[in-house]
């Protein structure tokens, strides 16, 4: 292991390789407890659907299909965090659902009570400036991090690094955000008092899917969840050190949260649509960045040790000192595909994705202590083969920052993105 | 007997520790809250800012629910209470004319099942100058009135519910609290 690797290593806590939980969940409590909690949530979440659906169909179908599309990226995101040691669909779903069923359930009657008490303890003011700032956050960051506890008693084999903490957490967040969204934009249609009109969920899906989305539940649950990935797998520290790094992540989310839904620089900056991005950006960007770093460093640990086993191997036919070098980044193993199509086409492309999964899948297998890896290298080989047959062996990232295509198409993606905000913005009359 | 494992016994407390702490959420908070009382008296000799820049004299005797009252600059809300009678005032940013605001308050309270809006709406006026659209709606168990105003961007909608019997001894009162609506321009955003 290089000097450089060991510094990355010290960032994080250890990675704790666990076997595959198999059929043996459902004989812990915590399984079918969880499974009826998820259910009862369901049950709950199915009749405030069911009662907007009956006033408000065409407004329902709409709202349910434009955040389920909205979905779609985020999860992709989220579940590619975790490239190395994927997580379990099932596990994910979970997760997913705990977030949107289970967590949603409770902070609806939580949240307004809390918001109550800030009325009644203080005084309507302070419940109309803050109440919103301090009791959804209190509410919801709780019931959301439960979901994280939830996976742990569930397949605490699974979460065996911070990585995975964030992506359950991540996941647990995307699933509140979903139906949250759903539940808001119904309710400005139930406000706007026209009947079933679209105009509102639409209003609402730019607003809360596109300006907030970024940095909304998501990115807040994958902060309390790098805390429970830390409490669960840095074993080698103290209860109290653990504890109290796992308080400092939800502490964290819940401030970032708190920054999000306070009245702060609410008319500071102006009006107009520069204005409100610098707000979102100001409000925004803070918990964005801190999570980005935490994912960095959780992802830099947790690739320095499947790098490190794999390298036992000492088998260039599995995987070359170069390939080595390129899975251990996420951006490396970007530019490698990228190369490949580049020289050898958009299947050669594929099949470098195959070969790193494979390479991946194989330092998991390796690290649990499987005795027979036949399988998982046979399947390492055959992707090798498959390169071989299109003429480009070796599934490395050329030296350098990366083709200046890949470059030029990470800046328009940005600037896309950017355009979309603004046209948001604007058509929300910010501009 | 070595029929439940450590293991097993571990998950199971964590695992209803879990349900205890979402319980406490789902069910505790709101006991708590209702455990507090929501009305608080205000004096029925002066404005009371609704928000949004509206301000009203609240009916004498009256009280003020805060779990409903949310005044913001721009916006807002202030539930009073007369006994068993709600008298509800909200403020809201509006782009449109009275009748249409009118429309879509009678959507709103005709959107709940069993209430039905009743006889023909009156045009109504506050001391200020404002004026207004008034109605009246059934439900079961239950009668209202609501009325409608709309001044510089806003609407402002008033909406009285309770027993026949508590509504006719008190809409005397609420009618006159009603016509002290005032909106300032210089208190709104």
């Amino acid at each position: 292991m290089t000097a450089e690797s060991r510094l990355r290593s010290d960032r994080t806590a250890p990675v704790q390789p666990g076997a595959d939980p198999g059929t043996g969940l459902i004989r812990l409590p915590a399984f079918w407890i969880v499974f009826a909690v998820v259910l009862a949530g369901g049950v709950r979440m199915a009749m405030i659907a069911g009662r907007f659906a009956g006033a408000y169909p065409m407004a329902t179908l709409t709202a349910t299909g434009l955040f389920a599309l909205l979905a779609v990226p985020f999860w992709f995101t989220v579940s590619e965090l975790d490239f190395l040691e994927r997580e379990p669909p099932a596990l994910l779903a979970l997760a997913f659902a705990w977030g949107g069923l289970v967590a949603t359930t409770v902070s609806i009657p939580g949240s307004a009570a809390l918001d109550d008490l800030v009325a009644k303890l203080g005084s309507p003011h302070l419940a109309a400036d803050w109440g919103a700032a301090l009791a959804a956050p209190t509410v919801e960051e709780i019931a959301k991090t439960l979901g994280v506890v939830a996976i742990v008693l569930v397949a605490r084999a699974q979460v065996n690094s911070v990585l995975d903490g964030v992506v359950y957490g991540a996941m647990v967040g995307l699933g509140f955000q979903i139906i949250e969204d759903i539940v808001y934009a119904l309710g400005a249609v139930a406000l706007a008092g026209r009947g079933d009109h679209i105009e509102p969920v639409v209003t609402t899906f730019l607003l809360r899917g596109f300006l907030s989305g970024v940095w909304s539940h998501t990115l807040f649950g994958a902060l309390a969840g790098a805390g429970i990935g830390y409490l669960v797998v840095r074993a080698d520290r103290t209860w109290r050190t653990r504890i109290g790094v796992a308080m400092l992540a939800v502490l964290g989310a819940w401030a970032s949260h708190v920054l999000w839904n306070s009245p702060l620089f609410r008319d500071g900056l102006g009006n107009g649509a520069l204005a409100l991005l610098a707000v979102l950006v100001f409000k925004g960007l803070p918990p964005l960045v801190l999570t980005m770093l935490l994912v960095r460093a959780a992802h830099d640990r947790e690739a320095d040790y499947y790098a490190g086993q794999l390298a036992k191997l000492d088998d260039p036919e599995l995987i070359t000192p170069a390939e080595l070098a390129a899975l251990k980044s996420g951006s490396r193993r970007a530019t490698a595909r990228w190369h490949a199509r580049t020289s050898a086409g958009l299947r050669a492309r594929a099949a470098v994705r195959r070969l790193q999964r494979a390479q991946a899948r194989l330092a998991v297998e390796l690290s649990r202590g499987t005795t027979d890896l036949g399988r998982w290298c046979h399947e390492v080989r055959r992707q090798r083969r498959i390169l071989a047959a299109l003429g480009h062996p070796e599934a490395v990232a050329p030296e350098g920052k990366g083709p200046w295509r890949r470059t030029a198409s990470t800046v328009f993606t940005t600037a896309l993105a950017i355009a979309v905000l603004w046209a948001a913005i604007s058509t929300l009359g910010g501009g | 007997m070595g029929w439940v494992t450590r293991r097993q016994l571990t998950d199971l407390l964590g695992a209803l520790s879990l349900v205890l702490a979402l319980a406490g959420l789902a069910f505790g908070l709101p006991a708590l809250d209702r455990a507090l009382p929501a009305d608080r008296p205000v004096p029925a000799d002066r404005p009371y800012a609704v928000g949004g820049g509206v301000t009203v004299v609240p009916p004498p005797g009256s009280r003020i629910d805060v779990t409903e009252t949310r005044p913001t600059d721009e916006e807002g809300t202030a539930l009073f209470r007369l006994g068993p009678v709600r008298y509800l005032i909200t403020v809201r940013r509006f782009d449109g004319d009275l009748p249409t605001a009118a429309e879509r308050l009678r959507q709103r309270i005709t959107g709940t099942t069993g209430y039905q809006v009743t006889g023909t709406e009156l045009t109504v006026a506050t001391v200020s100058g404002l004026a207004g659209l008034q109605g009246g709606y059934t439900a079961p168990g239950r009668g209202g009135r609501y009325a409608v105003f709309v001044a510089d961007g806003r609407t402002i909608e008033v909406t009285v519910s309770g027993a026949d019997l508590d509504l006719g001894r008190t809409l005397p009162a609420i009618d006159a609290s009603t016509r002290t609506l005032r909106y300032n321009p210089a208190a709104a955003k």
